[in-house]
């Protein structure tokens, strides 16, 4: 490799990561000069030790983990319940008849909203954020799918049907891979939103969860706590995203190079 | 007669359930906190009657309405003038915009400016992401053709990079919209003390469920209008350009 090269890798990657750096010398500079009050926004040092310490001791781990198994859960519920939900609605038109005007109604409705009735029904603890989680992730789910089932080109159907092909091998062998993309489209979209909820239902009320850890430590005013709890959240969300897009790359193998 | 028995499935359904929730609901049989239709409607007429009820749907307006505008100008603005926060922007992307609601309650109060601050924020990223990739995508080709017939910067990025960027545009500003009344929802449940959330919240203190129920409804129906009239605007402004596309069957 020449020296060129490397210069140049050196300065695309300084060009690609130079913003977080420079976003934590800004902090620091602001914290330091008292433009910022610093027990609202504590200086990059600080939030770094609450990080080690907070993790170090488990209590992190310990938050964490359960929020992301908790979105986990209810994510998965919703793609095993989806997937065979979006085929039906793409294959039968009394099925499409039935649910189209639930799922597409619905789909711009804030369902935040029904949080609360959630919590009557099936308690304050984990169930109702699974619960909530699972509807959340499925109308993205349903609706990315559907549209990608229903997208496959008919002329690859005819010519499995032309080969002598069965329904069934015609759904596993054709339809699927055709919708794959969007199936991961409709995954990716509904990922991030599994943990967004998850936190916020846990701030409205929990006992447990990275939200009621961001709640608790900042009604003791004791905000590197929060700011290590967002940074968790931040990293929880992009591994989950990372992994997302490793199991498409095996799935959709023929477009790896287009993401 | 196929119309007909379509649009009688496509009721089936919404209706059937209704009318389940209201019968088994006046038979007593349903649990107390799920209310029944009736009872909801008669509960949006008391604090219709009130006022109440415009008193906390302004409030809510205003915070989504004055919170989405700043967060997509913001984000619409940075995304397309340049990419040098990327890294920063897919970190911060992943983080529920939420989690700062405790420090902005401290920072700014109780009352509009928390939750207008928490909602631009939380707009700002998926409309920046969206008008990155837009501005990125737009074809080359239009690009060099203005060149070629010299047209200056200004007209190039007016006229042919922002329409070109627009269909994806609105789809950011549609993922922004619906982060924007989760995110007011979650706000207005966690510290407020005016709004549509802050009814719905009062409402289960009192173990008035019908009002909450109530509060639930407005709270639907205003995210579905917003949806809607983005779409209308959309659909006005982009006519041409949706035609033969997978959208126009999304309508």
């Amino acid at each position: 490799m020449s020296a060129g090269v490397i210069a140049s890798r050196i300065s695309s990657s300084f060009a690609r990561w130079y913003s977080i750096p420079l976003l934590l010398l800004i902090w620091q500079a602001a914290v330091a000069s008292g433009l910022l009050q610093s027990r609202l926004l504590p200086a990059p040092g600080t939030v770094w030790t609450a990080l080690i310490d907070e993790t170090g001791n488990g209590a992190l781990i310990h938050h964490a983990s359960v929020t992301v198994s908790r979105a986990l859960t209810g994510f998965a519920l919703a793609t095993l319940a989806g997937i065979p939900f979006s085929v039906a609605m793409a294959r039968s038109a009394l099925v499409r008849n039935l649910f189209e005007p639930i799922f597409f109604i619905g789909y711009p409705i804030p369902k935040i909203a029904l949080f609360p009735v959630f919590t009557y029904i099936f308690g304050i603890g984990t169930p109702s954020k699974i619960a909530f989680t699972f509807l959340e992730c499925l109308y993205p789910i349903v609706v990315t799918c559907y549209f990608g089932f229903r997208s496959v080109q008919t002329r690859l159907i005819w010519s499995a049907q032309n080969c002598g092909a069965g329904r069934m091998t015609i759904l596993r062998r054709v339809i699927l891979p055709a919708a794959m993309p969007s199936i991961f489209s409709g995954l990716r979209i509904a990922l991030p939103i599994s943990i967004i909820v998850v936190v916020i239902t846990e701030m409205i009320g929990d006992s447990v969860g990275l939200g009621y850890y961001i709640t608790i430590w900042s009604t003791r005013f004791h905000f590197a706590n929060v700011y290590a709890a967002i940074i968790v959240i931040g990293i929880c969300g992009m591994a989950l995203d990372q992994a997302l897009l490793a199991v498409r790359c095996r799935a959709v193998y023929w477009q790896r190079g287009e993401s | 007669m196929r119309v007909a028995s379509r649009t009688m499935q496509n009721w089936l359904l919404p209706v059937a359930a209704l009318a389940a929730w209201e019968t088994l609901g006046a038979a007593g049989a349903l649990p107390r906190y799920l209310s029944t239709p009736t009872a909801i409607l008669a509960a949006l007429w008391e604090i219709a009657r009130t006022g109440e009820l415009f008193t906390a749907l302004a409030a809510s307006l205003y915070r989504v309405a004055a919170g989405f505008v700043l967060g997509t100008a913001g984000g619409m603005l940075a995304g397309l003038a340049a990419g040098i926060f990327d890294p920063l922007v897919s970190f911060l992307y992943a983080i529920p915009k939420v989690a700062f609601l405790p420090v902005l309650l401290l920072l700014l109060g109780l009352g509009h400016a928390s939750k207008i601050a928490l909602i631009g924020f939380s707009c700002f990223f998926p409309v920046f992401i969206a008008s990155r990739h837009a501005v990125l995508s737009v074809n080359k080709l239009f690009v060099w053709a203005a060149q070629n017939m010299g047209a200056p910067p200004r007209a190039i990025f007016f006229r042919v990079i922002i329409p070109g960027a627009a269909p994806q545009l609105f789809a950011g500003f549609r993922i922004a919209l619906a982060h924007a009344f989760v995110v007011l929802f979650a706000a207005e449940l966690i510290g407020s003390k005016a709004g549509l959330g802050t009814i719905i919240s009062y409402a289960e203190e009192w173990v008035r469920f019908d009002l909450m129920f109530a509060g639930i409804l407005c709270f639907a129906t205003l995210g579905f209008l917003g949806d809607r009239l983005l779409l209308a605007i959309r659909w006005r402004l982009l006519k041409g350009q949706m035609l033969g596309t997978e959208e126009l069957l999304r309508q």
